[in-house]
């Protein structure tokens, strides 16, 4: 199992990496979608399975239609990446950072009681549940007034 | 535990790249990319974590940030189709240039 993990996050790795040194828009774009897709698996197979639907289906497939839409509007063919120096420097050093603090967690922050799976939906719903309703509600809403702006942009161009 | 080390390095060189992408000369549409990179890794942590030590209450987080995050890209790509309407270019360090040349 946990080879099929690793296998998993390794390519979730390499997919990031490809979707930003594609040249062309819509490999980019696929690239991005299966990182996301896989991410999406990964947490159910590590039964977390509402975070994981909640993943492959608003994550993942909001973005895709927003990009694709993107996509359509502006066209296929996009520059190359080029790099800042000092950039990745700072990355580099904040990385090396990172990788050194998982170690020092278990002696900061001590693992509280594990609440079973079939509970963690109720503690959601207790706490969270009504500000992402309203924060879905505010996204569609700017999504739908965002359309209708283009088309109205649209229209009195011509 | 050392599930948790492992699923904690790929969160970290996710990160990575998403920070290099951030910070790179590339489209807007990339760099987008990369800003979801950033947060994806993020949310990879909170999981692991809720999994592996059983602090849950980074899943409720990452609920919430999966929803900004829709939100953040419904408002980042209108954003981004009307100033390339403005301004004719999709790379945002161009962009201040393109909106002087009008000026």
């Amino acid at each position: 199992m946990i080879m099929v993990k690793i296998i998993l996050l390794a390519m979730v790795i390499i997919l990031a990496a490809m979707a930003l040194l594609q040249k062309k828009t819509v490999p980019s774009v696929i690239s991005f979608v299966m990182m996301m897709f896989l991410l999406g698996i990964y947490y159910l197979l590590m039964d977390e399975k509402l975070l994981g639907l909640f993943q492959i289906f608003v994550y993942t497939g909001g973005i895709v239609v927003l990009t694709l839409f993107g996509v359509t509007v502006i066209g296929a063919k996009y520059p190359e990446i080029t790099n800042r120096p000092w950039a990745i420097v700072i990355i580099l050093i904040v990385t090396i950072g990172f990788l050194i603090v998982p170690f020092l967690i278990p002696s900061m922050a001590p693992a509280e009681k594990a609440i079973p799976a079939s509970e963690q939906v109720k503690v959601f719903t207790d706490r969270y549940a009504e500000l992402v309703i309203f924060l879905g509600v505010v996204a569609s809403s700017i999504l739908y007034g965002g359309i209708r702006m283009l088309h109205t942009l649209k229209h009195e161009k011509e | 535990m050392v599930g948790f080390y492992m699923d904690a390095f790929f969160a970290i060189v996710l990160f990575s790249i998403g920070m290099i992408g951030v910070t790179s000369k590339a489209d807007f549409l990339k760099i987008f990319f990369s800003l979801e990179m950033l947060l994806n890794a993020v949310i990879l942590i909170l999981a692991s974590a809720a999994y592996h030590l059983g602090l849950t209450r980074g899943l409720a987080i990452a609920y919430v940030i999966i929803v900004i995050a829709t939100l953040e890209a419904a408002a980042g790509i209108l954003i981004f189709i009307l100033s390339y309407r403005k301004t004719k270019e999709i790379i945002p360090d161009k962009m201040n240039k393109a909106v002087d040349d009008d000026l």
